[in-house]
């Protein structure tokens, strides 16, 4: 079963991205919310590490995070929240990094 | 059939409720015979190291309920290879019978979960 | 498609108000919910005491009207909630305290619901942290 992986907090001295990375399937997931966009800025490390992860078309952002940090999206795929409640259904399950 | 949950631990046993409260979920899921398993992560290892003293910082010892899993029906128990031996934990020397999963397994291991939640 | 939605953090956290915003949007997509759970320190997002400033957001009264609006099942953890002391009228007396900060819609209730809620949705989806 597929998984949409949910990441709310800064990459940055958070262990949350490297652990989810690490563990995700092949046919699972992205979004990164709140903080965790913090993540898709470019010339940052974990950007790098998302790079690196070939994600594709299974990254994702909401895109309200993304615009009030203004840090910038050349990687993942924008959502709002109607878009987030698809991605919830076209996944078998959501994993919340709480 | 009823739907399984598992449980990612994550969180270092003496910082606060957390830890408890996630063990919480895993044990009133088994008192309803729920099928669940229950992963320790990250610093949610921390919670298997052996020879804790709790009573230093005033605490109840949560090894005690970890150790009450299995009587609960929740016996699917797993640590994260990687998180043990980044934080110098040997898998023998456990306070918990853990299966110790490396990466890919943890993956499938997740997949193979009809819901999961990680605390 | 039904939806149980955990909430594990304050109203002021921002992953309160995106649970919020998430929940709306199920019903808006036409979907269900089946139950929303508050856990840990989601429980202070039921506090009807809790006063925002007047230009900020006030996500706990938002949480309150879009319960009472939709007529939610909304279930507060009963041992997490006497923890960080979010209250019903029952439990105030119970533990002789001075104060009641939950009235309804909510219902203090046990991990049960969490777990009774997640086998009859479609999907469990938990919001906390940032």
């Amino acid at each position: 079963m597929t998984t949409l992986h949910v990441i709310a907090h800064s990459p940055f001295g958070d262990e949350r991205l490297a652990s989810c990375l690490r563990l995700l399937g092949t046919d699972d997931a992205l979004l990164l919310c709140g903080d965790a966009v913090y993540a898709l800025r470019s010339g940052s490390e974990p950007h790098r590490q998302l790079q690196a992860a070939g994600l594709a078309q299974r990254l994702f952002a909401l895109d309200e995070d993304v615009q009030a940090r203004a840090v910038g999206n050349d990687l993942a795929k924008a959502v709002d929240y109607a878009g987030f409640v698809e991605l919830s259904l076209h996944y078998d399950k959501v994993n919340s990094w709480l | 059939m009823a739907k399984s949950l598992l449980i990612i631990s994550r969180q270092a046993p003496w910082n606060g409720p957390s830890a408890r409260e996630a063990l919480d979920i895993a044990l009133a899921g088994g008192a309803f015979d729920l099928p669940l398993g229950m992963l320790f992560l990250d610093d949610g290892v921390f919670q298997l190291a052996p020879g804790q003293q709790p009573t230093a910082v005033q605490q109840k010892n949560l090894a005690a309920n970890l150790q009450a899993l299995p009587m609960f029906g929740v016996e699917e128990l797993f640590a994260c290879s990687h998180s043990l031996t980044r934080r110098g934990l040997a898998a023998d020397t456990l306070a918990l019978p853990v299966q110790v999963l490396d990466d890919a397994a943890l993956a499938a291991l997740i997949a193979r979960f009809d819901q999961v939640v990680t605390l | 498609m039904k939806f149980a939605i955990a909430v594990f953090s304050p109203a002021h956290a921002p992953s309160s108000r995106r649970a919020l915003r998430y929940a709306e949007a199920v019903l808006a997509g036409g979907h269900e919910i089946a139950r929303l759970f508050f856990y840990q320190d989601g429980v202070h997002s039921a506090s009807a005491n809790v006063v925002a400033p007047q230009d900020e957001l006030d996500v706990a009264g938002q949480w309150r009207t879009f319960i009472e609006t939709h007529q939610l099942d909304a279930v507060v953890c009963i041992a997490a909630a006497l923890r960080r002391g979010v209250l019903d009228e029952a439990e105030a007396n119970r533990y002789q305290r001075p104060a009641v900060n939950l009235p309804k819609p909510w219902e203090l209730s046990g991990l049960g619901q969490l777990h009774e809620a997640a086998q009859v949705a479609d999907r469990l989806v938990c919001f906390g942290g940032d």
